[in-house]
């Protein structure tokens, strides 16, 4: 979408995810990253995107309200219970609003699932890292395979998981499960969550198991595979370690290395949210404010 | 002395002898002897009979705890909710427990099982990210219910790492603190030496958690205690997930002969125990083959029945299967490896040559 001038952009938070998605932002063109803010605790992280030649404020999200400069689009990469003040206060400002996390308060979008539709939300929420990687696969298999029910276990490396995600493991949970239904339209689901300390770390897994006892293994494979096809458009690292059908369930298991950052190679879950933040940011409409 | 009230010899102090805190999660771990199929009345007589003997804390549930029913780790055959109603109405005076992992279960399960009149709560993680259990901690701090934190697969931390561990968790709220062997990997100096660091650590009472995959569980229990442990846990005859528990009626004499009080009575305690060989196991839990190489693999116990049944379907040898899970340092949870452990062995293999039902240790 030719706009003449990239989006501006903020960044709320400087913790795992919002250091990774700055590196993100800067190396797209068609987004402009203006202002990473956080408060004191997470001040290296904003050492980190002050680093990387951005602008940085540790004063929160006053720092957005008390800018002259409007934002075309702030992503939210705190935590869910923040999100919900932060949009409060946003919202009559007119900026759009990407929130990496699982709040379930904007529209939940994964962008090979329903990434078109994202532009006409103001507030867009992108469910966790495990249904960004789910999802793609759920969602291609439920629209041809009856299912009874869906699981969903995702094992990230414990140091790609930040304090916010740590506290946010209920809401990871509810809005992960809450999109397997919405995306679905399978009301029976589970899901949980696993980190490994493993040394080395091994990349981001997500395990993804149905009931489903028609499931032909040949079409499983081809649907799983068109899947992944779909997101190493934009997550080169993603791939099908597993694909089986056995005593009526499908088990497909997915993993996803981080590629051409500065994160470690097994973060794939923060490459995969970020990845997803950025595609849905680049194809936003026009700034609501209509400059050109 | 009667015999109905202690077996102890020895114990000829004039002080009260030191109190060591039972807790019997038989009705929870187990579960994963039984694929989680325990039903309403097994559940009911056995609270009944471990009340009868004075246990103070019966623990029920899933064998990874509330919230855990799923295909990754087998689906019970109650629901939390009838597993608590059933052993709730069965005790009059022991304390029910629970058990819940961050990131299995939720914060809404743990308010229903509060509803349902749980009064211990154990919030574990896996040993080195106690942090994921800060949220539950402070959410059963503000409700008020007993709240311990217990580090998994604790051996694959350095003392000092674990007394750290258990410090944080304190500062979140845990009125209690330990580890669980969940591999049942440990030797008794193994345990001396955690515990003590522990100990020495924080002012709670320190918990002990043993499994028998070494033939180690009473004597890992009895180095515990003599670190400084004060709560013990223990199971009828040992059921619990791979090769079992450390065996209750065995672990509470001896620590009575050993000169501490449990206030447990021993006949009633034999009896209940009578009761769970009887009425809740195919067999009481043996050390078999799988159980010994899980233990010196150091992968979690609970993992034994999804490798069997996996295996026997790939047509590889189990034992394999737990020496890579163990290299890959697998952590409870990540039962969905196995699939793909089993399924690389197989391909690296060639057609199977050794028949897997030649590895004992095959039922459930």
């Amino acid at each position: 979408m030719d706009r003449g001038r990239p989006l501006t952009v903020a960044v709320l938070g400087a913790g795992l995810i919002g250091v990774d998605l700055v590196t993100k932002i800067r190396r797209s063109p068609l987004l402009e990253c203006r202002l990473v803010v956080a408060r004191d605790d997470q001040a290296r992280g904003l050492r980190m995107a002050a680093a990387l030649g951005c602008r940085t404020s540790s004063k929160g999200i006053d720092a957005l309200l008390d800018s002259s400069e409007p934002y075309d689009i702030v992503f939210d990469a705190t935590n869910a219970m923040s999100h919900a003040e932060h949009w409060a206060l946003l919202q009559p400002t007119g900026t759009r609003m990407i929130d990496l996390t699982p709040s379930m308060i904007g529209t939940m979008v994964a962008p090979t699932v329903n990434g078109a539709e994202a532009g006409r939300h103001a507030n867009v929420n992108l469910i966790s890292c495990g249904g960004q990687a789910a999802l793609p696969v759920l969602h291609r298999l439920a629209r041809e395979i009856s299912a009874e029910y869906i699981e969903v276990v995702t094992t990230a490396a414990s140091r790609s998981v930040g304090r916010a995600t740590r506290m946010n493991l209920d809401e990871y949970i509810e809005t992960t499960r809450a999109a397997v239904t919405r995306f679905t339209g399978v009301a029976d689901s589970k899901v949980m969550v696993n980190l490994s300390p493993a040394q080395p770390p091994s990349p981001f897994r997500v395990a993804i198991s149905l009931l489903a006892p028609a499931a032909d293994p040949e079409r499983v494979s081809v649907l799983v595979e068109e899947a992944a096809v779909a997101m190493r458009r934009f997550v080169p690292g993603y791939r099908i370690k597993v694909c089986s059908v056995a005593d009526g369930v499908v088990f497909v298991a997915v993993e996803v290395e981080a590629t051409g950052d500065r994160i470690p190679h097994y973060a794939g879950n923060l490459d995969i949210i970020n990845a997803a933040a950025v595609h849905v940011a680049e194809r936003h409409p026009a700034p609501l404010g209509g400059r050109t | 002395m009667t015999p109905r009230e202690s077996s102890g010899t020895g114990c000829t102090s004039e002080a009260d002898p030191p109190r060591i805190h039972i807790h019997d999660p038989t009705l929870r771990d187990g579960h994963h002897a039984v694929r989680h199929r325990l039903g309403r009345e097994q559940l009911r007589g056995y609270a009944a009979a471990a009340d009868a003997a004075g246990i103070p804390v019966v623990e029920v549930g899933h064998g990874n705890g509330l919230g855990a029913s799923s295909l990754q780790v087998g689906r019970a055959a109650l629901s939390d909710a009838s597993m608590l109603e059933a052993v709730r109405e069965a005790l009059t005076t022991s304390r029910m427990g629970v058990f819940l992992l961050p990131g299995w279960g939720t914060s809404s399960d743990l308010r229903q099982a509060i509803a349902l009149g749980a009064d211990v709560v154990r919030v574990g993680t896996h040993c080195t990210e106690g942090d994921l259990a800060e949220r539950h901690l402070d959410f059963l701090r503000d409700a008020e219910v007993e709240a311990h934190a217990v580090l998994l697969m604790s051996h694959m931390a350095a003392p000092e790492r674990l007394a750290e561990e258990c410090l944080r968790l304190v500062g979140f709220g845990a009125s209690a603190v330990g580890i669980f062997d969940s591999s049942g990997h440990y030797l008794p100096p193994d345990v001396s030496e955690r515990v003590a660091a522990i100990t020495a650590a924080v002012d709670v009472p320190v918990i002990f958690h043993a499994h028998n995959n070494l033939g180690m569980a009473v004597a890992n229990s009895v180095a515990a205690v003599r670190a400084g442990a004060r709560i013990i846990d223990g199971c009828a005859r040992g059921f619990g997930a791979g090769a079992g528990n450390a065996q209750l009626e065995v672990v509470v004499p001896v620590l009575e002969r050993l000169g501490y009080a449990t206030g447990v009575d021993l006949y009633r305690l034999l009896d209940a125990a009578d009761f769970a060989e009887r009425e809740l196991m195919p067999a009481p839990p043996t050390i078999d083959s799988v159980a010994v190489v899980s233990g010196l693999s150091g992968v979690f116990s609970g993992f034994k029945t999804r490798v069997l049944d996996i295996a026997g379907r790939e047509g590889v040898d189990p034992r394999d299967v737990f020496f890579e899970l163990g290299r890959r340092q697998a952590v409870a949870g990540q039962e969905d490896l196995i699939v793909e452990v089993a399924e690389e062995l197989r391909r690296s293999s060639g057609p199977p040559s050794t028949p897997v039902a030649a590895v004992p240790g095959g039922a459930p």
